[in-house]
């Protein structure tokens, strides 16, 4: 991914994939749209988007099917397996070639197993928009990430980035992780053990250079650093139900816990939050999540229309 | 057994070793498909290069070129010798760049362990760190647990 034009035709499947020059390019045309909402605005006129959501989805379903509405398209597909004939037992590779045979020009799938994405795109030779694959990888997520941290800072590289909670089971902090290795930040992984970052995400930050310190207690780190990412226990994807019984409620991120944070400290969370993030931030300047949400439309108005080909 | 006229001799196994090269070349299961095959172990045998080396010898079944590639990866140094009407052709396995099928990702929630979706697993070698990645979900797996995850 390193021109803008690059993204024509092409599959967004891993955040493994991005190299600075297209996120820059991305991020640039996101503000852009952002001061001008009307620039793409009816741009992909009578293509078809096809949502398909194996998994429940409230933000990331919504910002793409807005995202697609705005580009002027017509969105078909699901929200959620129930209802749809995935409930009757329809594979994923079945789904795919059915929607493609209904002309669809772009797919964005969400799936509760990983790799579902890349498998689509093999299925496919229509492009496939990953909207998050199991525990594996959420790369939508990761650039509107990317976007909310330059929108604080006005920039990412020097930053010190914690990210605490389930680092194991959560598909946005190793998006989020593999995205940020193109940049010059320090980067601390900050979880108990049996949710510690997975292997092959150090692995590949390794490959890059980049060596994440790990921390098991927010105290440790808070001090020194310019965004905690608190991610929530993934319950539905521990395989053990005693070690989500060991783990939750481990950490609360309260006004408390962030005592002796910078005072620019921002605390970004993809949501939909349990108990991992306090309410009693909502009021504060650390608070930033809620901005962060807002930037997945513009994003993935951006990526739709650069996939599709669409110039701005 | 007698001199083998059409078959595979798996040579330079590492001593005591044998039972992981019948699991790894599923021979077992293979035995199964080809009534006639049989097999004989010969286990730490003497070896001017090993000292002490195994050797499997299968009758009637041709090893495919493809699964010995696979247990190169537990034992670097194993050779093949296939027989055909008598005459012997050695083969020196290679670990390959991408490993399609023959095995399987320990991540059970890999879509390649998703039930009746068609998918072949898939693994890229990265053979410096002897290790190789799920094409679909990443998940890194060292050559030498191989055994543990050929497909049944």
């Amino acid at each position: 991914m390193k021109r803008a034009t690059d993204l024509a035709g092409r599959d967004i499947i891993s955040a493994r994939d991005f190299e600075r020059e297209g996120i820059e390019d991305i991020l640039k045309r996101t503000a852009e749209l952002e001061s001008n909402p009307g620039l793409v605005y009816g741009s992909q006129k009578g293509k078809l988007a096809a949502l398909l959501f194996f998994e429940p989805s409230t933000r990331t379903y919504s910002s793409f099917q807005i995202a697609a509405e705005r580009l002027g398209m017509k969105v078909s597909g699901f929200a959620g397996p129930s209802g749809s004939s995935v409930a009757k037992g329809e594979t994923l590779h079945d789904t795919v070639r059915m929607f493609e045979g209904y002309g669809t020009d772009i797919f964005v799938i969400r799936h509760p197993k990983m790799g579902a994405a890349r498998f689509a795109a093999e299925v496919s030779d229509t492009p496939v928009v990953s909207a998050g694959d199991g525990s594996r990888e959420h790369p939508t997520q990761a650039l509107l990430d990317l976007y909310a941290i330059r929108k604080a800072f006005g920039a990412i590289d020097g930053l010190k980035v914690g990210m605490l909670g389930d680092l194991r089971y959560g598909r946005t902090s190793s998006s989020l992780a593999y995205a940020l290795s193109n940049f010059d930040v320090g980067i601390t992984f900050i979880a108990p053990d049996a949710l510690q970052m997975r292997q092959e995400v150090s692995h590949f930050l390794g490959q890059k250079g980049v060596k994440p310190r790990t921390e098991s207690s927010l105290r440790s780190v808070v001090g020194e650093l310019d965004v905690l990412y608190v991610t929530r226990i993934q319950r539905e994807r521990i395989p053990d139900p005693t070690e989500f019984e060991k783990v939750k409620g481990m950490y609360e991120v309260n006004r408390e816990a962030l005592r002796e944070a910078k005072p620019t400290l921002k605390v970004m969370h993809p949501l939909p939050r349990v108990d991992e993030l306090s309410t009693d931030l909502d009021g504060t300047e650390h608070a930033h999540y809620f901005i962060q949400a807002a930037g997945g439309l513009p994003i993935r108005t951006v990526l739709l229309n650069m996939v599709l080909g669409g110039a701005a | 057994m007698s001199k083998i006229e059409r078959g595979t001799v798996i040579d330079h196994i590492p001593d005591w070793k044998a039972d992981t090269v019948t699991k790894v070349l599923r021979l077992d299961r293979q035995a199964l498909m080809e009534s006639n095959a049989s097999v004989a172990i010969l286990q730490n045998v003497v070896s001017k290069q090993l000292g002490r080396k195994d050797i499997v010898k299968i009758d009637s079944w041709r090893v495919r070129e493809k699964d010995a590639d696979i247990l190169s990866l537990v034992f670097p140094g194993v050779t093949i010798n296939y027989i055909e009407d008598g005459k012997v052709t050695k083969y020196r396995p290679t670990v390959p760049d991408l490993i399609e099928g023959g095995l399987k990702c320990p991540e059970l929630s890999c879509i390649s362990n998703a039930e009746r979706e068609p998918v072949v697993p898939k693994f890229v070698t990265l053979k410096p760190e002897r290790l190789m990645r799920c094409h679909y979900c990443d998940t890194l797996i060292g050559f030498d647990s191989v055994p543990e995850h050929v497909r049944t």
